[in-house]
């Protein structure tokens, strides 16, 4: 699979001389990986086949059947301190390579084997683990693989501890969507672990927080309001049970709704002003508040102001026009 | 104006995949039998596949991946068992022969058993007995089991179970609980559930759709993955496909979407790519072609996929539905 590199066209001849100087490679990663086989066929185990894994992953760490071999090598070792120390080692030898393949799954698989073995050792480095991840998430904030390898390195180190250690931790994972969430808006990935963690985090109550929160996220919506991944937040904030539950009277709950509203309005103002078009996200929010209004209202039909915005989102958002004309004929929003 | 279809020179391009044996050929091994299912799944798509490969050829190679130890199929000769090549050797062997004559009762029965293995109390499924967990794993286990008539009322209900808590705030699904929502994640997870008859469970799942439709982005109109990513053709299947299965095509603008897929074609040898101008691979292309499929297979004359399956339609209806 290929992703984000230049196509390129070789000639016939470019292509014949791209083979034949691949040849030699090909020989020799051939006769590596017949003679790693040949040795699993044998049921050989010991350390010199190890470090010919190492060789061949480091070629091609896809190659999924040598990790198996390489795991299979070292639970073969006999002696819990080498193996310890061979768990160690390969921590090292997989922050090189996923740093340069930071999106293979089968590395990051084969940390986590490390890992849990050393877990059940009693040998894991917390430490260690969390730096690793810190650093390998500065290099693409994005990466799915070293979200959920945080995520799961913080669900595994907590079991071991007393409750206010764990309360300090969480704190800390929410601090630090924080941060990264202020070095980018736009990352998502940031706002999903945001919504996960503001859960376990001890608050005096979720009514402040969701008020911290609507705080917060202002600056963003002003800031870009045509990026989708403040608005996913902003939905989940006014509608998930857990700040729903603490807000005390429907009046409250309405007062937050109309806040909202006016902000959300007058960015879209300022978007008119310095665009002449409504923003889109920003239409879409508002027949969102809108419609959560209404229904506290206890109406359950569209009314003419609704169906003007969603009008007006067929024409400035013709991709999504099928959806908005269901919503029409539906009357009913499609959250 | 719109970009011509080169569909010779796809066919050529997917058949030629074997012949260039490159040293990057020799380091993808471990996809192997994926890329011969993206393959043949491209050529059947085109109306092309049995003038282009050989069936036994194919039957042949697939059956030379089996691993005894495991009971069941490695991406090459020798590699070890993984749910993720043995979903592809069904398939493909699925495609020649519905009652998978080729493989013994023995074979059959192996192969059930280490499916069936895999799956973890809550639930979900392993990728092989090292221990990967991925919403990826459950789908290509269900469809596995589904194709070989071996699902079970514990297993689909369980499945079922751990795939929903795999479902995020925003609408999207992750690879596993408390994972970010992810496009191709939806899929397999939209498609473990319409497989297990579980629509249900997110039939009012509304910003679901919600999620999906908001993947087409301008100035391309290609599909991303993820909020504020780049569009990617593979895209094209995985958000077009679970759109189809929930019946909301028509909430994306299918012209916008077919115009950015041809742009991304390799006009002059072939095959497409994730986006324009880069570098062409059968995976892309495979999806490129299946999603040109899904937006109006009439217009190409291709056959129908079935979007549940990424299967043709003509296979899968024959497949016994499972009713839960």
């Amino acid at each position: 699979m290929q992703h984000g590199i230049k196509r390129q066209h070789l000639s016939e001849e470019a292509k014949k001389s791209k083979l034949e100087k691949d040849q030699i490679k090909i020989k020799n990663y051939k006769s590596l990986v017949d003679q790693l086989f040949q040795f699993r066929d044998d049921n050989l185990y010991n350390e010199d086949i190890f470090k010919l894994t190492t060789k061949c992953l480091l070629i091609n760490p896809e190659f999924y059947t040598m990790w198996n071999y390489r795991r299979e090598i070292l639970l073969n070792l006999n002696n819990t301190e080498i193996f310890i120390n061979y768990l160690k080692e390969d921590l090292i030898f997989l922050l090189g390579l996923l740093k340069k393949f930071p999106k293979c799954y089968w590395i990051w698989n084969h940390r986590k084997w490390c890992l849990m073995e050393l877990v059940d050792l009693n040998k894991a480095d917390w430490d260690f683990e969390f730096n690793t991840i810190s650093k390998l998430l500065e290099l693409d904030e994005r990466n799915f693989h070293c979200w959920q390898y945080r995520r799961y390195i913080i669900a595994n180190m907590k079991k071991d501890l007393d409750s206010t250690v764990i309360e300090e931790i969480d704190r800390r994972e929410f601090d630090y969507t924080t941060t990264k969430i202020q070095n980018n808006f736009s990352n998502f990935s940031a706002w999903h672990q945001r919504a996960c963690s503001i859960k376990l985090v001890k608050h005096e109550n979720s009514y402040d927080c969701l008020k911290d929160e609507l705080d917060l996220i202002k600056t963003g919506i002003f800031m870009s309001p045509e990026d989708t991944s403040i608005w996913l937040y902003v939905k989940y904030l006014l509608t998930d049970t857990f700040f729903i539950d603490s807000i005390k009277s429907k009046n409250d709950y309405m007062d937050i709704l109309q806040d909202q509203l006016k902000v959300v309005e007058e960015v879209n103002e300022l978007e008119n002003e310095d665009t002449g078009k409504d923003n889109v996200e920003c239409l879409k929010m508002i027949i969102f508040l809108k419609d959560l209004i209404m229904k506290q209202e206890g109406n359950d039909k569209f009314d003419k102001d609704i169906q003007n915005i969603i009008h007006k989102l067929v024409d400035l958002d013709p991709l999504r026009k099928g959806r908005y004309k269901d919503m029409l004929q539906n009357q009913v929003l499609t959250e | 104006m719109s970009i011509q279809f080169v569909e010779d020179k796809h066919i050529q391009y997917v058949i030629e995949q074997e012949s260039h044996r490159t040293f990057e050929y020799w380091l993808s091994e471990h996809l192997r039998m994926n890329g011969l299912y993206w393959g043949v799944t491209a050529l059947i798509t085109m109306k092309s596949l049995d003038e282009n490969l050989n069936r036994q050829d194919v039957i042949d190679y697939i059956l030379s991946c089996w691993d005894s130890k495991n009971g069941a199929f490695g991406s090459f000769p020798k590699h070890d068992a993984h749910i993720l090549s043995t979903l592809s050797a069904l398939q493909v062997l699925k495609i020649y022969d519905l009652e998978l004559k080729m493989l013994s009762i023995q074979q059959k029965s192996s192969l059930v058993t280490f499916i069936k293995n895999l799956q973890l109390p809550n639930g979900s499924f392993q990728g092989d007995k090292f221990g990967e967990v991925d919403t990826r794993f459950v789908y290509t286990a269900i469809s596995a089991l589904s194709l070989l008539d071996e699902l079970t009322p514990k297993i689909a209900q369980s499945a079922s179970n751990f795939i929903m808590e795999c479902f995020n705030f925003d609408g999207g699904f992750g690879l596993s609980p408390g994972a970010e929502s992810h496009a191709a994640q939806v899929f397999v997870c939209v498609g473990t559930l319409a497989i297990l008859d579980k629509l249900d469970l997110i039939r009012n799942e509304t910003k679901l759709v919600n999620w999906l439709s908001e993947r087409q982005v301008l100035p391309s109109g290609g599909f991303n993955g993820r909020p504020e990513k780049l569009p990617d053709v593979c895209y094209s299947w995985w958000v077009l496909s679970s759109l189809s299965i929930l019946n909301k095509k028509h909430w994306v603008d299918l012209n916008k979407l077919e115009q950015f897929i041809l742009s991304c074609q390799d006009l002059k040898e072939g095959g497409l790519s994730d986006r324009p101008d880069n570098q062409t691979d059968v995976y892309h292309t495979c999806f490129g072609i299946t999603g040109l499929s899904l937006i109006d297979h009439k217009k190409y004359d291709f056959i129908e996929i079935d979007p549940v399956y990424c299967m043709p339609s003509e296979i899968t209806k024959n497949f016994k539905k499972w009713k839960k």
